[in-house]
């Protein structure tokens, strides 16, 4: 414990003015981002973890002013400073709120590229992180792969026999088991090239972003999603060579096999060639869409960076703004939306779904307390911090429970993942949907 | 500080609910001020009966203890001026009663300000005060500086809409100040305690007023080519008895900052704009809002712009609490003063605040609660070039020398804290400022609570002389 | 007094001019309090020379109680000691006046009804509706912390005063708060003088945040059978928007407290004999606004009465208003007058509670056949007034029982209860200050503070502080 504490500012440049940056020269946090944050405060209580647990280290502000530390030299990047970064969400709640516009997000991740950099994490975590994100991610026929072992394991039983001896309990792994997706009979991979024609007149040719992971999970999703977009006139062309998003490496900090995957995404996508590259997971998007962020501006890939990102948009966007033209059949229900954070608080787009919803007749929106806080998703959050997830998943199931909706409503594959977990779990008894699935089950069909 | 001092934490409070390792501290060097100090400390009580456990541990040992909510003050009121345990309440943070009937509730002091009016809103009710940072300042936090917002002009801060409390006194002792009823007998000591800073007691639970929200609200922007014809309009409505909910200025300048960011529709060739809102029956608010509207074209308003609907009205406020945000990106680091005149003063204050700023060669911008004369000038400087933050504290002080010339006061709702405690001289005598150290002294008789803030003194440590820099900037109003 | 009271009016002589001290009992009379007189009386007109005065009772353990109009000091248990009065009816000045501003700043000694005036020239207003107005000051209004009906919409002294300056116990003068609407440098120390009686200090300065007149107003006027159903009207006027100005519920019988010789000087204007008349309780609020506004209240509270179960109802304007105003203001004076030993019970409840205390109230008054009247105002404060006819020693017990199981009655709802005027003999027997108070060793603290040696109208407040 310190003597004294320095009491001015003198001191605490005197502190750290003998030290050097803890940061490399490359993927850091600038002093021109981080130092717009003027520590008000006022992003704490809409962050998630904050709200948990109370500590400035796990706040907006608390996590900002710990990099502002590292880059001053008067904070190492050791185990404190990992696990407050680790545990953000990355929601960028605290975005939405910020009165000074601080990006958090970019220099969140790139405090996680630091780490990657500076810091050797344990043994299993290493071995586990470099699987997903520089093994299995990138490459879509792993991914079948291993959803096809995964499938096997779900179909034949043998994962309530797991759960029956307790193997998940043993390996920690039991909570995190509900929240493993249920892997599709049919991937989505077969329709990567396909092109499929708008109905009746044409109003928009569009470019499909099917996702990595979604290809064996929600490949009902990314069907429903073209129904949708081609029943309102839209030409859908799957394009054959895109890759993941990159998005879960970005955020993870794995900076350059997100550069590469996007590089990828560019040469796939000739961005020329459509109205729009649509996408119906809001995490993709908000990374799709700041795929500039990645690249330095002398870089020659920022050029097509931007060309790339200019022509994103999420499906709640693309189609509110295009307008529905698509007859739809009243579906009497009452529902709920969750806003999902890379949509509300990435892309800034709070409207859009909500103006879908309300085009389906007789579908009844009840808005429930806290709909733009994190479910607890967050990418793959819930299955690196199970405890702070369920949490948050519980506070969420009170809220939507408290609406009396039959179906929660939300905008990206990994919130319907945990929002399923959740109904389980909570015993709620909801049905849990994409806004596209609402619209599709309402597309009267010829 | 003592290592069996912390020891003694952890067992009453867990290992979880103290913090003590350097690195954890730095998180608790800062709020949201320009000051800088770091506590030995930091503690996490759920209950009042923890509460009493750690001042009794700081008792024991002589440590000072400091409470702090969220950490959003901006006069370095929650800041571990002379070290010591920081007394940290977001965990207490628990709406325990709801009386919509009474119309009062009874909270935690880590409830955050808006949490509770969003807890009642569809009862019809809210929690009045409303400090910007009220999405994110708490109500014990809010109790302490005795906090005002925009629509304090015509429903006060937060003293106004507080009836009673629990504290627990430096010594320990556990007292209950005041009741839920009206005129509790004896000295109004509510009265006393709320606006304290946090130097008599560390409050544990508080009931509060709901007041019901009106039937109709009428915003309005007026938009102005001078600001002397801005000022004067605000002068003019006071002086003809109409009492806007809400009165807000922000000049040219800042409107340009805030309309690049926050394109709320304020003209950028303007020299100023006025935010006015009434509210109350519907009958009543309409007339009012005509009479509001005749008063700025009166004063050559080039327009007069009625908010139609919700979402008109929530876009032209976003221009209004943006605004420190969108200066902000102008400038990393500015500073921001709280200064009150009498509304009458406002053209000539105005016009010398222009002055100085132009004779230490500063950009300042001006965002304030023109109903209540409540002054924010914000003063723009870059913290990396020397001596430029002592030019800025020195410009600062010369307005808020200003202010008191004037008839005013050198804090309208940020506090004094340990950013103003050197000024306290310009407005009270020593005569005054030993009744209220005595005052202190009652209930704080060795300066164990929150020593260092308020007055220009010290009890223990040797006083602090030396004015920190902010490490980013600050802040808001 | 001890035995340098022969020297005590030169001494005063010689600080405020021997025009300026009284020392003939007959004259002290008028400066009794609980019939104890002083042994002089001192008018200064300087701030210096209260400063003075006060030092040099300090020396000589004189103890000090500064007066205005003398129109409350009934308020309190009897002085423990009382050697001075202050008059501080020469402290008159307006201070400061900034109509514009809508600020003033004025002496203690400055009459209500002076002040209001002064005000009204400027169609602005002090909401400091408080009994005897025609003659108190605004220290002794503030000091004894008496309230007014405006306190529905306007609060009491604490919400709009803005700063005071005063003189504390040891001749030291300080001041806290300013001038300016909004404020928070330094502690609020003059909150905790309103109502204080003068025991913290003598009050010399209070700055006040002034209002726009009210544009033409009117009251509503609505009776009920029970006590219950008015008090469904107020619960139902206050889960609306309607923001009525004043709010009061009466009691059936007090007709007579209003129509005395007394009564009829303060309110020329009879109110209907449908309303006053009877065995009714009697709701009232008093709504003010534009033309379409009044409509609108009128319309409401029609409504609401309706629904409420009244009996008949009806809007006053003009002079009748003003003559129901002035009897809701001066209840206090008007029940004391009533008769010689009327016992007010200031009870305070949580809204929703008024009509189950008053239930209790009443039980206790009637069990003893002890005429009773009430005056209750929306917020919850209650005037309940044992109007005792004489105060025989078995009348005294009656009251003594009844308001003491009143006040048990109310401590168990968490209200709170006095009894701040009674006849003087009573006062050692009936609990003047109601139930003991769990934070009295706090308000000590703060005594000890401001007046270490007790010399500032010692005995007289909470606890015999």
């Amino acid at each position: 414990m310190p003597a004294t504490p320095p009491q001015s500012h003198e001191d605490a440049q005197r502190e750290f003015a003998l030290t050097l940056s803890g940061f490399s020269a490359t993927d850091k946090p600038e002093y021109e981002d981080y130092s717009r944050c003027v520590h008000c405060g006022l992003c704490s209580n809409n962050c998630p973890t904050y709200r948990l647990w109370g500590r400035e280290a796990d706040s907006p502000r608390g996590r900002i002013r710990q990099m502002a530390l590292v880059d001053q030299g008067r904070l190492e990047i050791g185990d404190t400073f990992v696990t407050h970064i680790d545990r953000c969400l990355n929601c960028r709640n605290c975005e939405s709120v910020c009165p000074s516009g601080v990006e958090y997000g970019k220099i969140l991740e790139l405090a996680r590229a630091q780490i990657e950099q500076k810091y050797k994490r344990p043994f299993t975590s290493r071995v586990l992180r470099d699987f997903i994100y520089r093994r299995l991610l990138p490459y879509p026929k792993r991914i079948a792969a291993a959803a096809r072992t995964l499938r096997f394991y779900q179909r034949w039983g043998l994962a309530s026999l797991a759960r029956n001896t307790g193997i998940l309990r043993l390996l920690g792994l039991q909570d995190r088991e509900s929240l493993l997706p249920k892997i599709d009979s049919n991937f989505f991979f077969s329709e990567l090239g396909k092109t499929f024609p708008a109905q009746g007149r044409q109003r928009a040719r569009v470019a499909f972003f099917a996702g990595c992971v979604a290809q064996v999970t929600f490949s009902e999703l990314n069907r429903a999603t073209i129904r949708v977009l081609q029943a309102n006139g839209c030409e859908v062309v799957v394009t054959a060579e895109q890759v993941c998003c990159g998005a879960l490496a970005a955020h993870a900090g794995v900076r350059d096999v997100a550069r590469n995957l996007a590089r990828a995404n560019f040469s796939a996508f000739h961005a020329d060639d459509f109205d729009a590259i649509i996408t119906n997971a809001a995490g993709c998007g908000s990374t799709l869409k700041e795929y500039s962020q990645l690249f330095t501006e002398n870089e020659a890939d920022l050029e097509s960076a931007c060309k790339f990102s200019a022509k994103v948009r999420d499906i709640s966007e693309f189609l509110a703004d295009l307008g529905l033209v698509a007859p739809l059949r009243p579906l009497p229900m009452r529902v709920t939306y969750q806003d999902s954070c890379h949509l509300v608080h990435g892309q800034k787009i709070r409207e859009a779904p909500r103006k879908l919803i309300r085009a389906v007749p007789s579908v009844e929106l009840v808005e429930m307390a806290l709909s733009d806080l994190c479910c607890g998703s967050a990418g793959v959050y819930n299955v690196m911090e199970p405890k702070a997830a369920l949490d948050l998943l519980s506070d969420k199931m009170h809220h939507a429970q408290q609406t009396k909706a039959q179906a929660i409503l939300t905008a990206n594959p990994g919130c319907i993942l945990q929002l399923r977990a959740g109904a389980a779990i909570h015993k709620t008894g909801q049905e849990v949907l994409h806004v596209i699935e609402l619209l599709d089950r309402a597309l009267i069909k010829s | 500080m003592d290592s069996h001092a912390i020891n003694d934490l952890k067992k009453l409070l867990g290992a979880d609910a103290v913090l003590h390792r350097p690195e954890e501290l730095l998180l608790y060097e800062y709020d949201g001020s320009v000051e800088v100090a770091r506590p030995n400390c930091v503690v996490f009580p759920r209950h009042t009966k923890e509460v009493v456990g750690i001042v009794q541990i700081a008792n024991r040992y002589q440590i000072p203890m400091i409470g702090r909510g969220a950490g959003t003050g901006l006069s370095g009121g929650a800041l571990a001026r002379q070290g010591g345990v920081l007394v940290v309440f977001s965990r207490m943070n628990r709406i325990l009663e709801i009386d919509v009937e009474n119309q009062c509730a009874v909270v935690q002091p880590g409830v955050v300000n808006a949490d509770l009016s969003v807890a009642v809103a569809q009862t019809g009710l809210h929690f009045a005060p409303d400090p910007s940072s009220q999405k994110a300042s708490t109500i014990g936090g809010n109790v302490s500086e005795n906090s005002g917002g925009p629509h304090t002009l015509a429903y006060g801060v937060t003293t106004n809409h507080v009836h009673s409390l629990e504290a627990v006194l430096p010594t320990g002792e556990l007292v209950r100040l005041g009741s839920p009823a009206l005129d509790s007998p004896g000295y109004d000591l509510p009265g006393l305690f709320v606006g304290s800073e946090g130097t008599l007691a560390l409050v544990t639970e508080i009931t509060v007023k709901l007041t019901r929200l009106p039937e109709t609200v009428k915003t309005l922007l007026a938009i102005f080519d001078t600001v002397d014809d801005a000022t004067e309009t605000v002068v003019d409505i006071t002086a003809r008895g109409i009492t806007p909910a809400a009165c807000e200025m922000l000049d040219g300048w800042t409107i340009r900052a805030v309309e690049a960011y926050v394109h709320a529709g304020f003209p950028v060739d303007c020299a100023a704009v006025l935010l006015l809102e009434v509210d109350g029956l519907r009958e009543a608010a309409e007339q009012h809002a005509e009479e509001v509207a005749d008063v700025c074209r009166l004063h050559h308003a080039r327009e007069v712009r009625v908010a139609r609907d919700a979402r008109e009205r929530d876009l032209l406020w976003k221009g209004r609490k943006n605004a420190f945000g969108a200066v902000g990106r102008l400038s990393p680091t500015y500073y921001v003063q709280d200064g009150v005149i009498p509304r009458t003063k406002l053209p000539q204050t105005l016009r010398r605040i222009n002055e100085i700023g132009e004779k230490y060669g500063f950009e300042i911008g001006n965002i304030f609660h023109a109903g209540d004369g409540n002054l924010h000038p914000i003063i723009l400087f870059d913290a990396r070039e020397e001596k430029q933050f002592q030019r800025a504290v020195a410009s600062a002080d010369e307005i808020i020398g200003f202010c008191i010339e004037m008839g005013g006061s050198i804090t309208g709702e940020h506090g004094v804290g340990m950013e103003k405690d050197r000024l306290m001289p310009l407005l009270f005598t020593e005569d005054d400022m030993n009744l209220m150290r005595r005052v202190r002294d009652a209930y704080n008789p060795v300066g164990l609570l929150n020593p260092g803030k308020i007055f220009p003194d010290t009890k223990g440590c040797g006083e602090i002389h030396v004015r920190p820099l902010p490490v980013a900037g600050a802040s808001r109003a | 007094m001890n035995t340098a009271s022969a020297t005590v009016p030169s001494r005063l002589a010689d600080i405020v001019g021997p025009s300026n001290v009284v020392a003939d009992p007959a004259q002290l009379a008028a400066f009794a309090i609980d019939d104890k007189k002083p042994s002089v009386s001192v008018s200064p007109q300087l701030i210096a020379e209260i400063v003075e005065i006060v030092k040099f009772a300090r020396k000589e353990k004189l103890a000090i109680i500064a007066t205005g109009a003398r129109t409350k000091l009934g308020i309190g248990l009897p002085p423990r000691q009382y050697d001075i009065a202050l008059n501080m009816t020469r402290l008159d000045r307006l201070v400061s006046y900034d109509p514009g501003d809508l600020t003033l700043s004025a002496e203690a000694g400055i009459p209500l009804h002076k002040l209001s005036a002064i005000l009204g020239e400027h169609h602005q207003f002090l909401p400091l509706a408080a009994p005897y107005f025609d003659r108190t000051t605004i220290g002794g209004t503030i000091a004894s912390g008496v309230d007014g009906p405006l306190r529905q919409l306007y609060g009491t002294a604490r919400d709009y005063l803005l700063g005071m300056e005063f003189v504390t116990g040891e001749g030291v003068v300080a001041k806290s708060g300013g001038r300016v609407v909004k404020n928070v440098t330094g502690y609020d120390i003059h909150k905790v003088m309103i109502g204080a009686l003068g025991t913290l200090g003598v009050i010399t300065r209070i700055n006040f945040k002034t209002f726009p007149r009210l544009l033409s107003s009117r009251a509503f006027v609505s009776t009920f059978q029970t006590l219950e159903r008015a008090c469904g009207m107020r619960n139902r006027v206050s889960q609306s928007h309607l923001a009525p100005v004043t709010m009061e519920i009466f009691s059936p019988g007090v007709a007579n407290l209003f129509s005395t010789e007394t009564a009829s000087r303060i309110a020329p204007n009879s109110i209907p004999e449908n309303i006053l008349g009877g065995s009714r309780w009697i709701f009232t609020s008093g709504f003010a606004g534009n033309p379409n506004a009044l409509a609108r209240y009128e319309n409401d509270l029609r409504k609401m009465a309706e629904e409420c179960g009244a009996v008949d109802a009806a809007v006053l304007e003009g002079p009748q208003l003003a003559s129901a105003f002035a009897l809701k203001r001066e209840f206090i004076p008007l029940a004391l007058s009533f008769s010689s030993a009327a016992t007010i019970l200031k009870i305070s409840v949580l809204p929703r509670q008024i009509a189950e205390a008053l239930t209790a109230a009443t039980r206790e008054a009637e069990s003893r056949h002890l005429p009773w009247v009430v005056m209750a105002r929306g917020v919850g404060m209650i005037y309940f007034t044992i109007l005792a006819g004489e105060s025989s020693e078995a009348t005294k017990q009656q009251v003594v029982q009844a308001s003491d199981n009143i006040l048990l009655a109310c401590a168990a709802l968490g209200g709170n209860a006095t009894i701040p005027w009674c006849p003087t003999a009573w006062k050692n027997t009936l609990r003047v200050w109601g139930p003991p108070r769990a934070d009295f060793a706090q308000m000590l603290k703060l005594k000890k503070a401001f007046d270490p040696d007790a010399i500032l109208s010692p005995g007289r407040f909470v606890g015999g502080i």
